[in-house]
């Protein structure tokens, strides 16, 4: 190594006022599922430090590995070259101590819940935890829709700094995310989450503070009006989702699209959205909680509205045809 | 006069100072990993003083800001007071159609440069952002914009239209622009120097072979036709870009692979070139050394980088009806003697003959090829940032006078 004299570069700036500290040098992630993994490999690949919480050693261990996969997928999916991806996961580190979370500049709530009932206070429980380990200025997110922002600060010391951050759930490259604000959350920590998001090259869309935002709430009345006109025979599944990918423009059918979301997951929410608006269009259809109590939740457990093999690819349908086809 | 030179790109910044009076570098340096965790500058003053400073530096802005922090600093400095700093020349990455030369910089040409970053989505911001970190911390120092697309502004509509629907070159701008003009420009003057014959009167081609790598064809001083095209991923084979490639390919690979934009784009800017070929690297010496221990998809690999290479060369001394010298330059250009021996061999029906001994010894600059030959075939080393010294200088020297 050659010993070239190594010197802080604070030292050289030329205003003596104070620089503000780096936006968002690092974040933490509580709860790194599926959902969790995306958005530490989004932050990382955009060079923030990320911390992720998980609940034993086997789960960091077990997240690790699965980051490293999609990355290698990415990498046979030419998306990615190997250096990039050594670089993006020597910047995440999971652990079981809430402790390192310390010196995180954002902390994003990620964690499953199964239970509305027990969810609002598990996750009120995590803000709370998280609070005792960063410093004031730090924003503490969540990324769960069907909960409200103001509901989960109420008994945090700083309110002003939670918001509600939303990402794309089907698609790792899609590249928007809702914001929203509650009614504790400050201007200026809503600005920084807008940075955040611009950081990470999402687009931020500004949402009022609402059960579902946008997003879900689309989704879940879109995949129930499907399986109704699946259930009064109308139409096939397959050809209701060619209607819809060829017909309408999506790169998926509200079948296909359950099955990537998870349909216990969408049950979630559709219980979720029921309770709060007591709307019945939100009620989960019959298929829908016949499939989930069958543990057909989708590609991740083989089979869904449709089969999959294990690269998750699509085979043939998992349901009796309601309707016929006419060929 | 001194004239601070920058290159801003999307993480790191490259700097150079000059003194114009004998065109000598006081300084020059890097700021890297921008806004990343692990950023450093690392600065190199003219009497071998050099210094690395680690922290923190969160955007063009700071980086711009400890640059002339390190310039105007007592232990590695190389100024007293920053009004020593008379102007500064940025390297801007894509002029579209609105630049044929270097300019001045006011508010209309950021706008539109501004305009350029559909074109260059990658490079132009970064570009904006340095001019833009200057005119907030020295606003009455002059700034000049060099473009890499400037120079190839003078090639006829022939040579930059593609065979696509008029109305898409109208609407988007599609067409051949080029790039690394500021190189080829450099090299054609220093050849014609060395030649000691007027650039005016000459036939050149111009070989820009580094990571990335373009090829001019150069008449009377002017390009007039060069390999890149709307962006830097057409024409030669370069470290890890496919060069020219079947546009059914790319839809056919899209189909099969089931790629996205990103990574279809990925595939031919990150994963083609001489690394796709080989498998081992997009280093050109790692390249020949594992292909002097036979390794076969080495070999193919400067095989079809050199036989790309000839190619280009035959279009070009047709398209030009002749050809004066042809001028190597850039990393792989400038040192790696067995590309330049597989570009050159066989080449004698179009004129050009190697002295292979000649070649062996390197000279920077220098003429390689036989007596005989009809051509020359010339090394000479390029030298970007000088070009953009000069230009600032021009420029804002006139506007002084």
């Amino acid at each position: 190594m050659s010993s070239i004299p190594v010197e802080p570069i604070e030292a050289y700036g030329l205003s003596k006022k104070n620089r503000p500290k780096a936006l968002f040098a690092k974040i933490g992630i509580v709860g790194c599922g599926n959902k969790g993994q995306s958005i530490a490999l989004m932050a990382s690949r955009n060079g923030v430090e990320v911390v992720f919480i998980e609940l034993t050693e086997e789960k960091v261990e077990k997240a690790m590995h699965e980051m490293d996969e999609t990355l290698s997928q990415q990498i046979d999916h030419w998306g990615m070259t190997q250096s990039e991806k050594r670089s993006i996961l020597s910047r995440i580190r999971g652990s079981i101590d809430y402790a390192d979370l310390a010196g995180a500049d954002m902390v994003i709530d990620a964690i499953l819940s199964k239970r509305r009932e027990y969810a609002v206070e598990i996750r009120k429980s995590v803000f709370k935890r998280i609070e005792e380990h960063v410093e004031p200025h730090a924003i503490i997110a969540t990324n769960s829709t069907t909960t409200v922002i103001t509901e989960l600060s109420s008994e945090l010391e700083h309110k002003d700094r939670c918001v509600s951050l939303h990402f794309s759930t089907t698609d790792a490259e899609s590249d928007v995310v809702e914001v929203a604000r509650g009614l504790n959350t400050s201007d200026e920590a809503y600005a920084r989450v807008l940075k955040f998001a611009k950081l990470v090259k999402r687009v931020a869309i500004p949402v009022e503070e609402s059960p579902g935002l946008v997003s879900v709430r689309m989704i879940v009345v879109l995949i129930n009006e499907a399986c109704d006109t699946l259930m009064e025979g109308v139409a096939t599944m397959e050809d209701i989702d060619l209607t819809l990918r060829q017909g309408l423009s999506q790169s998926l059918g509200p079948f296909e699209l359950a099955d990537k979301l998870g349909i216990d997951r969408i049950t979630q929410w559709m219980e979720n959205l029921y309770n709060e608006f007591g709307d019945i269009k939100y009620k989960a259809n019959p298929i829908i909680k016949k499939l989930v109590r069958s543990g057909a939740n989708g590609r991740k457990s083989g089979k869904g509205f449709y089969h999959y093999d294990a690269s998750g690819k699509r085979l043939q349908p998992n349901l009796k045809q309601f309707g016929k086809r006419w060929n | 006069m001194n004239i601070l030179v920058l290159n801003c790109g999307s993480s790191s910044i490259k700097y150079q100072l000059f003194d114009m009076r004998e065109e000598t570098v006081l300084a020059k340096g890097i700021v890297e990993k921008i806004g990343l965790k692990g950023s450093f500058l690392l600065n190199e003053r003219h009497d071998g003083d050099k210094v690395r400073l680690e922290g923190e530096v969160l955007d063009a802005q700071a980086a711009i800001e400890y640059v002339l922090g390190v310039l105007l600093s007592p232990n590695h400095g190389s100024l007293r007071s920053m009004d020593q700093i008379q102007a500064v020349g940025h390297r801007v990455v894509h002029g579209g159609e609105a630049f044929q030369a270097s300019v001045l910089i006011d508010q209309r040409v950021m706008a539109d440069i501004e305009r350029c970053i559909e074109l260059a989505p990658l490079h132009n911001p970064a570009n904006l952002k340095g001019i833009e970190a200057i005119a907030s911390m020295i606003p009455k120092v002059p700034q000049v914009a060099v473009f890499d697309t400037a120079f190839h502004q003078s090639m006829p509509p022939r040579a930059y239209m593609y065979a696509t629907p008029y109305s898409l070159y109208k609407k988007y701008g599609i067409r051949r622009y080029g790039f690394h003009g500021t190189s080829h420009r450099y090299v054609s003057e220093k050849a014609a120097e060395f030649l000691g014959r007027p650039l005016e009167s000459l036939k050149l081609i111009t070989a820009h072979l580094g990571n990335g790598a373009s090829m001019s064809a150069i008449q009377n001083g002017k390009s007039v036709d060069t390999s890149m095209g709307l962006t830097p991923v057409e024409g030669l084979v370069m470290g890890t870009r496919s060069g020219d490639l079947d546009l059914g390919v790319l839809t056919f690979l899209m189909d099969k692979e089931e790629l996205s934009l990103q990574s279809a784009n990925s595939i031919i800017n990150k994963h083609s070139g001489m690394l796709g070929i080989s498998g081992i690297s997009s280093d050109m010496r790692e390249i020949e050394a594992a292909a002097d221990q036979d390794n076969r998809r080495a070999r193919l690999a400067l095989d079809v980088y050199a036989y790309r290479a000839r190619k280009y060369i035959g279009s070009y001394i047709a398209a030009m009806n002749g050809l004066d010298a042809l001028v190597f330059t850039g990393g792989v250009g400038e040192n790696s003697r067995t590309i330049r021996r597989l570009i050159c061999q066989e080449m004698d029906y179009l004129g050009l003959e190697m002295d292979t001994e000649r070649n062996q010894a390197n000279p920077k600059p220098g003429d390689v090829a036989t007596p005989a030959s009809r051509a020359r075939i010339l090394i000479m080393p390029t030298n970007e940032e000088l070009v953009i010294a000069r230009d600032t200088l021009a420029i804002v020297g006139a506007a002084d006078a």
